[in-house]
């Protein structure tokens, strides 16, 4: 007799043994085949990054003197159990750094990210306030005083264009920068050498990686890579020659520049109205936000950024064009009578200067004698020697933003403009008026040219990185192979603006050193008209080429004042 | 005879150790006496299961038969009693103190009850050896045991442990089947459990709801009710083929596994151990289970073989919802492994229906 249903039985014992099957088919699952994903997701559970922030590197000029420094700061944090146990903490960490105990609990709340991670409640504090709250910790366990390393500017404003400033990289900067390890929220250079030299002297983060529990407090650090300073940056700027060149500016909008014709150094790059860079540390600040508001652009750097039209600062290179073709030579005389027709027009100078050759030409800057020999030259010439000269293209300085100007030709006014061009272009183009547009730096290196022998020279900011020297490529001169004939009258026009009792710079001969340079008053209607000095001394053996560009500073002259006010200065504390 | 009792003994010792040795790894990190000794006490708990294991082996499970409505009895009132003056814990009134240790006596129960339904579904007479139920009509068959566990079951809903109660009512269902009771009174049992999930539902506490809607989506409160379930797949998974090491285990220790020594040891586990530990674990399982059946095979009195099939029977329901449960298979219920998690009663009834087995063996040939 048959006691047990026999079918029953068997399915009673497969479907125990299947319960099995099922175990270890589903352990397979998610062990064997999801594996991978779910020892990440643990990892992701149990470790966690602590960053610790390295020092960008440091700006210095060309003596050592520190122009951009990191200085630590202060940051006050506290570990999230302590805020939780101890209701006075706030209040204590409000009265020592006088920061409303609101604030410090909203600040709280917003950077809290885990349970055990200290949270910043109050950064950039005061060292004496953070000693203070050292001292509160031996009764107050839970605060933490974090240092970090924070950009430093100890001379403020100075060299504030060439230098940049630093921020959180933007949506543009990213984009471009991504494929060299650069992320969200990195604070990056923004204009100058914070932002061109950027890869250098970026820091690199370190940090430790911890492994937390469940409630996120550390059991013990997994790893931890010191952070690593970013490299040292010097720069071709003389602090001497910058202070000078900023004191004398301030005040007035314009742009000081001053090279050393032989290098194409950048010894000085003084702009005003100019910014402070150490704002930016802050990035809610209004400050900020009125610096990119306001109209006078306190952010551009004029000298490199900012194109003017440079009135008779042109002359030289239509001067250089009608020699250097032959169509001029040094005994060919023209008669100023104060104005000539050219087409239909009038055009005016402003003096009856009467017979003039090339040299007093340009010692009186007459207009009449370059409406002439820019008609010689032609206006294709005159295109051919100003681009030759370097303007209408940048001047591949390794300063960021650089303008490139422009010069106009017949051709472009044909292509772009569908009108002909007609000799009073010509004329107009002579003195550097009409369409004709320079930045400063790029009318310094045309004087650099008669001051070095015919040579051009690329402008550089930054000679050594790291303390390896990079000059071997940053000096990139290019012999012009001008005649001498064209190089000693000019050079001796220019001398003679200065040593001249007519000429239009003869305020500088009163200087102990000879200077050679050209001023330039440049007609921008409707506002008062820009004025340009540029000039190399000594003369003899040129050393500096010094720019003064004053934006409506009305006559040239004004320019040439300041640049006697600059180089007295360097005469009197010794420079030349 | 002797080798069914050694094979038992050898597997259980070795399931316990690894039990042991998990234990030791998902606690030895955290601070505090209880903690530092709780391995310990586990190996006290293995050894006395191990002396009622050598015990009840001994004894005649004959005796079982006799004193079955009279351990009945004493099941219903400590369950009775748990209510009365139990200790919480974890939310859940499941324990007795007794002096200086707490026992649970739903898992007390759980094995009464099986001892319960094999005697009611068999004969004492050695003779006739024909199935009572397969002449049971629905009153004898269905009601009258239905009411014989629903008493122990709803007595264990109230403190609130869903877990055990759903297995007795496995149990029943498995032993109905098993006995020959006619296909289609399980049928009406279960069309009225359908019926009646609804008013359960009802009656369910917020926390199981919310678990078994957590078991549904985890992902839907990943901090509350489904943080157990994702993080027990994360060990689980995370250990790989091989495994992080004993001592090595990252989730259990670090405390992101919560339980990890009691009802989701088995995660702890498979994330040191990894698969291939996984494996041998269930093949150590699987073999004791398969030592209950084959001696309830070829046992030919009626009360051994039920007992032996339900011994087998519990023991793989509970391994199985157990693991289930870690893999994430099955809603989160408060069910031990058995013979790995910690906790003493859970240990000792696992050894004393291990030893309750092995006499079965021993007593096959007197009939």
């Amino acid at each position: 007799m048959r006691s047990f249903n026999m079918v029953r039985t068997k399915i009673f014992t497969f479907s125990l043994i299947a319960f099995f099957v099922l175990l270890i088919l589903s352990t397979f699952n998610l062990e064997v085949l999801q594996g991978k994903k779910y020892r990440e997701l643990s990892n992701l559970n149990s470790i966690r990054l602590l960053p610790k922030e390295g020092a960008r590197g440091r700006i210095i000029d060309r003596q050592g003197n520190i122009l951009v420094d990191n200085k630590l700061s202060y940051d006050v944090m506290i570990l999230p159990e302590y805020y939780n146990n101890q209701k006075n903490i706030l209040k204590t960490v409000s009265r020592i750094i006088g920061v409303d105990e609101e604030d410090l609990r909203a600040s709280f709340k917003k950077n809290l990210t885990s349970a055990s991670l200290p949270v910043k409640i109050a950064d950039d504090v005061d060292i004496k306030k953070a000693i203070a709250l050292e001292e509160v910790k031996l009764d107050l366990a839970g605060i933490i005083i974090e240092s970090s390393p924070k950009r430093y500017y100890p001379y403020s404003r100075l060299a504030s264009h060439a230098i940049g400033y630093l921020g959180e990289i933007d949506h543009w900067r990213l984009r471009k920068l991504a494929d060299y390890g650069y992320k969200r929220k990195d604070i990056v250079g923004f204009g100058g050498i914070e932002e061109k030299y950027d890869y250098y002297l970026r820091e690199e983060d370190g940090g430790s990686s911890i492994e937390v529990d469940n409630r996120g407090r550390m059991v013990r650090i997994l790893g931890f890579k010191p952070p690593q300073k970013g490299k040292d940056i010097e720069s071709t700027l003389d602090l001497r020659l910058q202070k000078i060149a900023e004191e004398k500016i301030n005040g007035r909008t314009g742009s000081v520049v001053i090279i050393d014709p032989q290098s194409g150094e950048i010894l000085a790059m003084a702009n005003f109205p100019d910014f402070n860079p150490a704002l930016f540390r802050d990035k809610r600040s209004s400050a900020i936000s009125n610096l990119f508001d306001d109209a006078d652009a306190p952010l551009l750097n004029r000298a490199t950024g900012g194109v003017y039209p440079p009135g008779s600062i042109f002359k030289l290179v239509v001067a250089s064009a009608a020699l250097e073709t032959g169509r001029l030579d040094l005994s060919r005389r023209f008669f100023c009578s104060g104005s000539l027709v050219v087409g239909r027009k009038k055009f005016k100078c402003w003096n009856d200067h009467g017979s003039q050759d090339i040299i007093s030409a340009i010692a009186n800057s007459c207009n009449v004698f370059f409406y002439n020999i820019g008609l010689l030259a032609g206006p294709k010439k005159i295109y051919d020697y100003a681009l030759k000269f370097g303007l209408s293209k940048k001047s591949s300085s390794d300063l960021p933003y650089e303008a490139g100007g422009f010069i106009p030709s017949p051709l472009w006014r044909k292509f772009y403009k569908f009108r002909k061009w007609y000799a009073g272009d010509t004329a107009n183009m002579s003195i550097g008026q009409g369409e004709v547009l320079a930045t400063p730096l790029q009318i310094a290196r045309i004087m650099a040219i008669f001051a070095n022998g015919g040579r051009l020279v690329t402008p550089y900011i930054v000679k050594a990185i790291d303390g390896r020297s990079i000059v071997r490529y940053q000096r990139k001169i290019k012999n012009l192979s001008l005649k001498k004939m064209t190089l000693d009258a000019i050079g001796e026009g220019l001398r003679r603006v200065v040593s001249d009792p007519e000429g239009t710079a003869n305020v500088l001969s009163s200087l102990p050193i000879a200077v050679a340079g050209k001023t330039g008053t440049a007609q921008a209607p409707p506002g008062t008209a820009h004025g340009w000095f540029v000039g190399f001394f000594p003369f003899e053996e040129p050393k500096y080429v010094i720019c003064v560009f004053l934006e409506r500073g009305g006559h040239g002259y004004s320019s040439a004042v300041l640049a006697k006010e600059i180089i007295q200065e360097m005469i009197a504390k010794e420079l030349i | 005879m002797r080798d069914s009792f050694l094979v038992i003994l050898i597997i259980s010792i070795l399931i316990a150790s690894l039990g042991v040795l998990t234990i030791y790894s998902s606690t030895h990190q955290k601070e505090g006496e209880f903690w530092k000794t709780i391995y310990q006490r586990q190996i006290l708990w293995v050894i006395l299961g191990l002396v009622l294991f050598l015990g009840f082996s001994h004894l005649s499970y004959r005796r079982l038969w006799d004193w079955t409505y009279f351990l009945y009895g004493v099941s219903i009132f400590l369950l009775c009693l748990v209510i009365a003056l139990g200790v919480a814990r974890l939310g859940a009134q499941r324990w007795l103190k007794i002096v200086w240790f707490q026992i649970q006596p739903s898992e007390f129960a759980k094995l009464i009850m099986v001892v319960f339904l094999a005697r009611y579904f068999s004969r004492k007479s050695v003779d006739d050896i024909s199935l009572l139920s397969t002449k049971f009509g629905i009153f004898r068959g269905l009601i009258l045991p239905f009411l014989f566990v629903a008493i122990p079951a709803v007595l264990i809903v109230e403190q609130p442990h869903l877990g055990s109660a759903v297995l007795l009512f496995l149990i029943f269902i498995s032993f109905l089947y098993l006995t020959g009771v006619k296909l289609r009174y399980i049928v009406i049992l279960f069309l009225i459990a359908v019926l009646v999930l609804p008013v359960v539902w009802g009656a369910l506490h917020g926390y199981q709801k919310e678990r078994l809607l957590v078991f549904m989506n985890p992902n839907i409160d990943p901090l509350g009710a489904g943080y157990t379930i994702i993080h027990s797949k994360i060990a689980i998974g995370s250990g790989g083929l091989f495994g992080k090491g004993w001592l090595s285990g990252t989730q259990s220790q670090l405390r992101f596994l919560p339980e990890a020594h009691t009802d989701f040891i088995f995660a702890a586990f498979a994330e040191e151990w990894g698969f291939l530990g996984s494996c041998i674990l269930l093949v150590l399982y699987s073999l004791l289970i398969r030592q209950a059946i084959v001696i309830a095979q070829r046992t030919r009195d009626h009360f051994g073989k039920l007992l032996a099939f339900g011994i087998g029977l519990m023991l793989t329901l509970q391994i199985f919802v157990n693991m289930a449960m870690n893999l994430g298979m099955v809603p989160v219920v408060g069910l031990p492994l058995p013979l790995m998690s910690y906790g003493g009663s859970s240990m000792l009834i696992t050894f004393i229906s291990l030893g309750i087995l092995v006499s079965i063996d021993r007593r096959r040939s007197v009939f």
